[in-house]
């Protein structure tokens, strides 16, 4: 019995270490993870909030014959992109591409814009199947060219940042976040070992009782109510990227059978992997789209188009893909049909996936939710949030059961952490309201004006940094960095600059918005009043604690001097 | 238009059935039964009250079934959940008393007499 009772204490005393150290070391980038996953659930209402230009209703996919063709034979690659793509190629590069690999297009039930998609083949290219592509940003209601080079803040900026934080290079950025969410798996399960009492305290939170208590009641309770939630989407989101974290070998080690086993692929579902090199003409996409409709329909599963690609544009083996959008479920089905280009007659309709292949399209779709469901994607916010409130909350218990004890032995440890866990709570929020404002802000035709604003961001992120280092000197005496306070009071003024700055530079004041019921705007301008609401309120309670503690510091010095 | 008001109807009720569910749940316990009459309630009242909460938490479910198909309807009510948990934790750490509304039967006789 006692010895069994060793075994268990010694268990969870290096979970308790596992967690601890783990949790410290990767709470801060899985930090990031949750908190921009949070917001990049509403990624397309951010983008309009950011280019006024997009603030109209979201569009079906538009007609082919009338709006994509003209808009798909305007593109061509960026200056940037042939710059990019040179050292890659033997022999000069052309001045224009002939040669279309695919064109395509993607819409949401919530994107008001289209986003086109070019691949052209490279004469000459050192890897023949590589391709050089070309983006495009149409209004879907009249094929009008809009600006790309406006950064779109939600699925351009924020929503890469959840996964990579936005560290391209060689996709460190992918790693770090995977390798966080593998060992948030770990902290998760380590976690729930050392909260014993998991029921039995599920509601409690005591904000009263002060201290360390109501710190670790908070972290407990955040992360066990959306316990389900985080653990699915650490799980799911490695399952997404489950093709780069675990099997890479497909295109390092084993090129050459990936191609064949592609053209093999290819061969027998009748999609051809190559072209034929024989020009043929386009039949009428619009009659392929409404084909597929009418297929999808007799499936009893009628919907609008989500994703539409045509392979190996102007040659015999052209084919023409239309994919539905799923957002009647939460699984990641595109129920492909697919058509011969020249001729129109159809070549394949993708069957039915097979059970494993069903639980991987669920669970993607479940962490992607591309679905229809408004009162499920705020859930998700919610999710989101519970999770970034636990990390930080476990920050702070950190710090705050180290401090006095580092303060006693004249350690400046406490300090640094306490920084960080600054930098990454208020800072973090700080940096986004930065964005925000900035975008607002900037000129609307400054060059290179989605550099500024990514400037902006980490710009203020780094002045964070800076300011909560500065100020952290009483962490080491044991008292509170009052650089806790004073961000939340620069969270106050920039959520309330950036509502003000929409209303100033775009006229759409909450009145107008919520009179129209324009809801992305005003959802996001709502959201920011309410961020400035919690900011405001913590700043003003920490400062009364502050106001507390000094009143009892003070007459102890007193007495210490007298 | 009229479906999706429809489906607006029962997810609100599913919601809101969470929440009463998880709060009854939460009050059948004797540390939130103190905190919202002083003491805890009475093994019957708590058996009670555990029912009722169970018991409104399928209807959650089955409000969560009419409104979406199965998989999406799961997926819908385990984020209520949490979210009837959260929002009754900071019910009982804020407004603890007013949670005395949701069990109006229980007086502070009922708990006088537990002590």
């Amino acid at each position: 019995m006692a010895a069994q009772g060793m075994v268990t204490q010694s268990f969870r005393q290096a979970m308790a270490w596992l967690h601890t150290w783990f949790g410290l070391v990767l709470g801060f980038v899985l930090m990031a993870a949750f908190f921009f996953g949070a917001l990049s659930v509403f990624d397309r209402e951010i983008d309009r909030w950011a280019i006024p230009s997009t603030r109209f209703e979201p569009q079906p996919m538009p007609s082919y014959e009338q709006i994509l063709r003209p808009a798909f034979e305007r593109m061509q690659p960026t200056q940037q992109a042939i710059d990019a793509m040179r050292p890659r190629v033997d022999g000069p590069m052309p001045d224009h591409f002939d040669t279309v690999a695919n064109w395509s297009a993607y819409t949401t039930h919530r994107d008001p814009v289209l986003a086109l998609f070019a691949g052209f083949q490279v004469p000459g290219a050192k890897d023949p199947d590589e391709a050089i592509f070309a983006l495009g940003t149409i209004d879907p209601r009249d094929g009008t060219a809009l600006p790309d080079d406006r950064l779109k803040i939600g699925s351009g900026f924020f929503y890469p940042m959840h996964y990579s934080l936005t560290l391209d290079w060689k996709n460190l950025g992918f790693w770090i976040v995977g390798f966080s969410a593998l060992v948030m798996l770990a902290a998760l399960v380590s976690g729930v070992v050392m909260h014993r009492k998991f029921f039995r305290e599920l509601f409690t939170f005591r904000p009263g009782k002060g201290g360390l208590r109501s710190v670790l009641d908070l972290h407990n309770l955040t992360g066990v109510v959306a316990l389900p939630f985080h653990f699915f989407f650490a799980f799911t989101g490695l399952v997404i990227f489950s093709a780069t974290y675990f099997f890479p070998v497909g295109h390092t080690q084993l090129h050459d059978l990936h191609d064949l086993h592609a053209a093999t692929e290819a061969n027998e579902l009748g999609l051809p992997h190559q072209r034929a090199g024989v020009p043929a003409g386009l039949a009428n996409v619009d009659a392929m789209v409404a084909e597929a409709q009418r297929r999808w329909a007799a499936r009893d599963m009628a919907g609008d188009v989500g994703f539409l690609v045509l392979q190996h544009v102007g040659d015999a083996n052209g084919y023409v893909s239309v994919y539905r959008a799923g957002t009647d479920r939460i699984a990641l089905v595109g129920q492909g049909i697919h058509f011969k280009a020249s001729t129109g007659e159809l070549i394949r309709e993708d069957p039915v996936a097979t059970p494993v292949g069903k639980v991987a399209e669920f669970l993607t779709g479940l962490h992607l939710q591309h679905f229809r469901h408004w009162l499920l994607r705020w859930l998700y916010v919610l999710g989101g949030l519970l999770g970034a409130v636990c990390i930080a909350t476990g920050f702070v218990f950190f710090v705050e059961k180290r401090k006095r004890q580092h303060a006693k032995q004249g350690s400046q440890g406490a300090r640094i952490v306490d920084a960080l866990a600054v930098t990454m709570i208020t800072g973090m929020v700080a940096a986004t309201l930065g964005i925000l404002v900035a975008n607002r802000l900037l000129p609307d035709d400054l060059p290179a004006r989605g550099d500024w604003e990514r400037y902006a961001f980490w710009g203020t992120w780094v002045l964070a940094l800076l300011h909560a280092g500065l100020r952290s000197a009483p962490v080491a005496r044991g008292l509170a960095n009052p650089a806790w306070r004073e961000q939340c009071g620069a969270i106050v003024v920039l959520a309330i600059a950036a509502v003000a700055l929409n209303w100033i530079t775009t006229g759409d004041h909450l009145l107008r918005t919520l009179g129209t019921g324009y809801w992305p705007v005003a959802g996001l301008d709502l959201a920011l009043l309410a961020t400035a609401a919690v900011a405001g309120a913590t700043g003003l309670h920490l400062r009364r604690r502050a106001a507390a503690t000094a009143a009892v510091e003070h007459p102890r010095r007193e007495a210490a001097h007298a | 238009m009229h479906e999706a008001s429809h489906a607006a109807w029962l997810l609100t009720a599913a919601l809101l059935a969470s929440i009463v569910g998880m709060a009854w749940l939460a009050l059948a316990m004797p540390a939130h039964g103190q905190q919202v009459w002083g003491a805890p309630v009475s093994p019957a009242h708590a058996r009670a009250l555990r029912v009722l909460g169970a018991v409104a938490l399928a209807v959650s479910l089955a409000l969560c079934l009419a409104s979406d198909h199965a998989s999406m309807a799961a997926l819908v009510w385990v984020m209520s959940l949490a979210g009837g948990a959260f929002a009754t934790a900071m019910a009982l750490a804020w407004r603890a008393r007013w949670l005395a509304l949701l069990a109006p039967w229980i007086g502070a006789a009922d708990t006088a007499a537990t002590r």
